[in-house]
């Protein structure tokens, strides 16, 4: 239960810090670290206008979309937190939950019959596709690691103070970064900020969401940052440590994870559309690496 | 008595002949409910008990046939059972506009080859003795090639009857050969349970391969594939769903049938067995996003389905061999669960399909679209299969995929270095298929039933009656009631894994996961009503309007034209993978001249690779070659009574020189 | 320690496999002359001054600062393409990698000899196999001489898993054959690229009269 207010707390400022790197990067003046809980305020005080195209996929995808982050943020613990459900095999659930999610999004932004976001589903469902192997490999090394197939169980059993662990805690932090980049269309794979709509694939698919269903969106969309954040939050924090220790470095690791997602999109250039699927594939690459590490570690690759 | 009644209801099949064309229908679905209900008696009984029932049959070649129904029969003939069901209600509505063409004879043929493919599939299930089960087999094959060329004015159709029948007797080749093998090699009786004597002494690998093949070309694991994007698109809806749904997962049943008898050298079984799976699910469902043909996207996902469907028995047999209790329980569970989900989900699909077709007379999807405002309950059918053949929470396809993956990652730290690695690449194919098939539907359910619609095709079309959406209730019910209550089915699953390992302790582990994914999914559904409730409530304060979709600042676009077609969301995933997909695309590039374009043309076709280097290819060298031969075919008596005279000659040489 | 080298050296291989620009590829030839000190660094037991001087001199002068500046002047020297051309998509490229990668860390598990470091093993033979396969599917001699090098990196580490077998001299001669290979190939590619304005191997073949 900790664990779920930290995370929706931790939410709300998340995306607040990024814009503000940005801002302040780019030499703008700086938003509040509020703003975006400002504009879903006012989005969730606003009628909406419904293209005549769509159908009740489109009224209920939005929906769907959110419950299943918020759903998925059930199952992540921090530290030694418990998670509000866990179970073995959770983490199974937890990414085809979001898959779910997707599937609503990209048949919803079908559903409005434009050419833009037909693309922009399309993209989405190619690239959700290619980033599964590299968390299901990264879990899968983690949990072989550990002995336990469960977020809380696999997390508080990760010391990395044993022997070469910390190679996978550094791994795996990469890793789950560019998954987090990926699963919320941010910079290496897709700009937020672009105009234009040809080179889009998140903001494309929710042109024609307003309102209430737009700003269920956005709210899903911390959330899913703030659940990545947490992931990662788990493989440095110890559950060895003192409780307010826990919770600081909790808070601590999700603004130096938002601060470098700020500073990453500010610096770095989108990929070429075209080479988005090898980019992503490299993290199934890199998180084969990972699972090699794990086979070395656990004797089962000998090495003198 | 049972079994008397049984006898009986197989003998009336034949009265259909005799009946009005009116009443063969209902006296069709008669029988059909009536073998139902005897052999439900059967299932329940040795379900209920786990136990095998033997009961005396026919006397067949001197000796009595017997029935013999374990556990695994009892599964598969729930399912063969629940499936035609479905299957012989829709064929109500879907047949309607065929009965004036049709004479009453050919509506009894089809409704007699219907029933012999139901009483067919529960025998081969059910019969044990070699000679038996290859000839009911071979009824099998029949009766749903006569059921595949329904439409026998389609010289298309006829075709791919042949087609189909030819493979079906190459898979039998096979079964035989490899019936005889074992007997030759033994001297045991010549049956399934003559095989273990078979595989208790000799190497079982050789032997294995040659059922797997032969059953392999009846569950359509690549490369034997070919028969089934043909046979299903040409093949009525009904019967489509119940071929995809359950006749191809005879081929399963063989392959567990005989690992049943295999006692040792389990391993690289197994390992076979999940290498072709995997590739079979890769393969199937990549070609699956390619198609534009709705009933061939269907089949070859039904490909990557029993890809599915392998890997979990193959990692079950891995788990045998190497001890690993979890991956044993799980792999077979999941397997197993699966064949009973893909037949729910499938011809849910396959029927829903059906009344598209039956509503716009087209199968190209390319053609289609906007259908959710015309035919809502069978669009949200749709949708409600799509998201459960793509192992999406909740529903039933999330659970089977998710016992696969809890046995892989609960093995992993007890496996051995090989083996991980084995369970690494499993996994990693299990997401890969997991995604595709997203890619997959998605594309399929937008591009038929989203957005706006593509042709004039579209304009007529309206809901289907309720008789053909009795199917779609119970399927659906079903579907949401293993993604929602997963534990009841698991005893079902559980009763047919003891047959292949005996320490169901994993089982005893995952019902208390399996609670807690039916608490997330209620979780889940419940925000997502409050939700829509608070969305309601907030909305009735504001103004919701309808407008115009939101076209980037141009208001001239044609939205029938500028839609996302299917080819073009197939295309980024076509680039990844063209090897194996074998697109073509044939257009004009524009002139550096042509300042104003003139109308063009964009086709995109594709093949199937392994259909075409395995059989078209070799198919016309042969051909090209007979046709050589064929010069000896003069047509003049004259020249055939020399040949007669060569022949001879050439017998008493060869006699001469004792070379025969 | 010396493993999360090992494993960083891993990771390389995969950048090269991931990147097309010629600028990366000199700065990827730069981190693994960077982490193949580290490896030495940390699997040396005792450090001797001129054993460090030596290894200081061969990976970080030699293989991270020498060989990288120079191919990088060949590369502004003929105005060199940002990107080179394979003949296998990139795509494909990444899955043989880590292929590789799986099965050199299945051989150093078979490899039972007392005498030989099986650690260092595991990404030199990875390597070797990598520089090979990058050759293969390069159309540029710029690249071949790359995966030269990438080859010369994974025999270096070759070199530390048979340590005791092998003497430094071995891999100082080595060094030296790649070193003046690397020169000659750029002084060729030099000339090559004022004489013909291209260095795409497939027109090169024009050559062999």
């Amino acid at each position: 239960m900790v664990s779920l207010v930290l995370i929706l707390i931790s939410s709300l400022f998340f995306v607040g810090i990024i814009v503000k790197v940005k801002a302040k990067i780019a030499a703008r003046r700086m938003p509040p670290i509020l703003q975006p809980v400002y504009d879903a305020i006012r989005l969730f005080k606003k009628g909406a206008v419904y293209s005549r195209t769509t159908s009740v996929v489109f009224k209920i995808a939005p929906l769907i979309y959110f419950a299943s982050a918020l759903v998925a943020t059930l199952f992540v613990p921090i530290g030694s937190f418990g998670a509000f459900l866990s179970f073995e095999g959770d983490f199974v659930f937890f990414a085809y939950l979001m898959g779910l999610g997707k599937f609503m999004m990209i048949v919803s932004a079908m559903d409005t019959g434009s050419g833009f976001e037909g693309m922009g589903a399309n993209r989405e469902s190619l690239y959700s596709m290619l980033v599964e192997p590299a968390f299901f490999i990264l879990m899968g090394s983690v949990a072989l690691f550990t002995n336990n197939i469960s977020f809380h169980d696999l997390f508080l059993n990760f010391n990395v103070d044993t022997n070469l662990s910390y190679i996978i805690g550094i791994a795996s932090i990469y890793v789950l970064v560019f998954i987090t980049m990926v699963e919320n269309s941010r910079m290496p794979v897709d700009d937020p900020k672009t105009h234009l709509e040809l080179t889009m694939v998140h903001e494309v698919m929710v042109l024609d969401n307003s309102g209430f269903d737009l700003a269920l969106i956005h709210v899903a969309s911390w959330l899913k940052f703030s659940i990545f954040g947490a992931l990662i939050s788990n493989f440095i924090i110890q559950s060895s440590w003192a409780v307010h220790w826990q919770i600081a470095a909790f808070f601590g690791i999700q603004v130096a994870f938002s601060f470098a997602v700020g500073v990453l999109e500010a610096f770095r250039a989108r990929n070429k559309m075209e080479k988005n699927p090898q980019w992503i594939l490299m993290l199934s690459a890199i998180s084969v690496v990972i699972f090699l590490t794990v086979l070395i570690i656990t004797q089962k690759i000998i090495l003198n | 008595m049972n079994i008397v009644l049984f006898k009986i209801a197989i003998l009336l099949t034949f009265v259909l002949f005799l009946l009005p064309r009116k009443h063969q229908y209902y006296f069709g679905l008669a029988l059909h409910l009536a073998i139902i209900a005897i052999t439900s008696i059967w299932i329940f009984n040795v379900l209920a008990l786990s136990s095998t029932l033997t009961l005396p049959f026919i006397p067949f070649l001197g000796n009595t046939l017997s029935i013999i129904i374990d556990p695994l029969s009892a599964f598969f003939m729930l399912v063969i059972n629940f499936t035609v069901l479905t299957g012989i209600i829709y064929a109500k509505g879907y047949l309607q506009p065929y009965y004036n063409k049709k004479s009453k004879a050919e509506m009894g043929w089809h409704f007699f080859n219907f029933l012999w493919l139901h009483i067919s599939m529960l025998l081969v299930v059910i019969v044990r003795d070699g000679i038996a089960f290859l000839m009911i087999w071979e009824v099998m094959s029949l009766s749903s090639f006569f059921l595949v060329i329904f439409e026998t004015e389609k010289k298309e159709t006829i075709k791919i009857g042949i087609n189909y029948l030819i493979q079906m007797h190459v898979g039998i080749v096979f079964l035989m050969v490899a019936f005889i093998v074992a007997f030759v090699q033994t001297n045991a009786e010549f049956s399934f349970d003559g095989l273990s004597v078979y595989f208790a002494s000799h190497n079982p690998f050789w032997l294995f391969i040659l059922f797997f093949v032969g059953f392999g070309i009846k569950a359509g694991f690549i490369p034997l594939h070919s028969w089934l994007p043909h046979a299903h698109p040409a093949a009525p809806s009904h019967v489509s769903g119940v071929m995809s749904g359950v006749m191809i997962k005879m081929g399963i049943y063989g392959i567990l049938r005989v690992l049943l008898y295999i006692p040792h050298d389990l391993f690289n079984i197994g390992l076979f067995i999940l290498i072709v799976s995997l590739a079979t699910g890769l393969i199937g469902i990549s070609l699956a996003i390619v198609q534009k043909d709705s009933k061939k996207i269907l089949a070859y996902s039904s490909i990557e389905n029993i890809g599915i469907i392998g890997t979990g028995i193959g990692l079950g047999v891995i788990g045998i061999a190497q001890n690993l209790p979890a991956l044993a329980v799980l792999g077979f569970g999941g397997g197993i669960l699966h064949i009973l989900n893909h037949a729910l989900f499938k011809s849910l699909l396959f029927y829903s399909v059906g009344s598209v077709y039956k509503q716009t007379h087209t199968r190209n999807i390319e053609q289609l679209g906007g259908l959710i405002k015309k035919m809502p309950k069978t669009a949200l059918f749709f949708l409600l299969g799509v998201l459960a053949i793509s192992g999406l929470p909740p529903f039933n396809g999330f659970i089977s995929e998710f016992l696969i993956y809890s046995g892989i990652f609960k093995s992993l730290h007890a496996a051995s270095l090989y083996t991980d690695i084995v369970l690494m690449c499993s996994f990693v194919g299990l997401a890969i298929i997991g995604g595709l098939a997203v890619f997959c539907f998605t594309k399929m359910f937008s591009v038929m039933f989203l957005g706006t619609a593509r042709s004039s095709k579209v304009e007529h079309a309206a809901e289907v009656g309720t008789p053909m959406l009795i199917p779609d209730f119970l399927i659906g019910f079903l579907i949401i009631i293993i993604g929602f209550i997963p534990v009841i089915f698991m005893r079902l699953s559980a009763s047919v894994v003891v047959l292949f390992s005996a320490d169901l302790s994993a089982f005893q582990q995952i019902i208390p996961t399996l609670n807690h994914i039916s608490l997330s999914s209620g979780i889940f559904i419940i925000i997502v009503g409050l939700v829509w409730l608070l969305r309601a409530w907030q909305q009735k304060q504001h103004i919701v309007k309808q407008n115009a979709t939101w076209g980037c600042g141009y208001s001239g676009a044609n939205p029938a034209l500028h839609q996302y077609t299917a080819a073009s969301y197939a295309d980024n995933f076509v680039q990844l993978s063209s090897k194996i997909v074998n697109v073509k695309k044939s257009f004009k590039d524009f002139d550096e001249a042509e300042i104003f374009p003139q109308n063009r043309e964009f086709i995109t076709r594709s093949s199937d690779v392994f259909e075409d280097n395995l059989i078209t290819r070799p198919g016309n060298k042969l051909l090209a070659w007979l046709e050589k031969i064929a010069i000896f075919q003069t047509g003049k008596i004259q020249h055939y009574l020399l040949y007669a005279l060569v022949f001879l000659a050439l017998i008493f040489l060869l006699t001469f020189f004792n070379l025969i | 320690m010396t493993y999360l080298f090992i494993m960083l050296y891993a990771v390389t291989l995969i950048y090269f496999a991931l990147s097309e620009r010629v600028k990366k590829f000199v700065w990827l030839l730069v981190i693994q002359g960077i982490i193949l000190f580290a490896i030495v660094f940390f699997s040396l037991n005792e450090i001797e001054l001129f054993d460090f001087i030596f290894i200081l001199a061969e990976t970080i002068l030699v293989k991270s600062i020498i060989v990288p500046w120079f191919i990088n002047k060949v590369r502004k020297r003929n105005n060199l393409k940002r990107t080179q051309e394979v003949s296998v998509p990139v795509f494909y490229s990444i899955i043989v990698v880590v292929i590789s990668l799986v099965v050199s860390f299945l051989i150093s598990n078979h490899l039972e000899s007392s005498h030989i470091h099986t650690r260092y093993f595991t990404v030199s033979f990875a390597s070797v196999l990598f520089g090979i396969y990058f050759i293969i599917i390069h159309k540029n001699i710029f690249s071949h001489v790359v995966g030269y090098l990438i080859i010369e990196n994974g025999i270096f580490l070759l070199s530390l898993a048979v340590g005791s077998t092998m003497p430094m001299m071995v891999n100082l001669a080595i060094l030296l054959d790649v070193l003046m290979g690397v020169l000659v190939l750029g002084v060729f590619i030099n000339r090559i690229g004022d004489t013909f304005e291209s260095t795409r191997i497939d027109q090169l073949s024009r050559l062999k009269d």
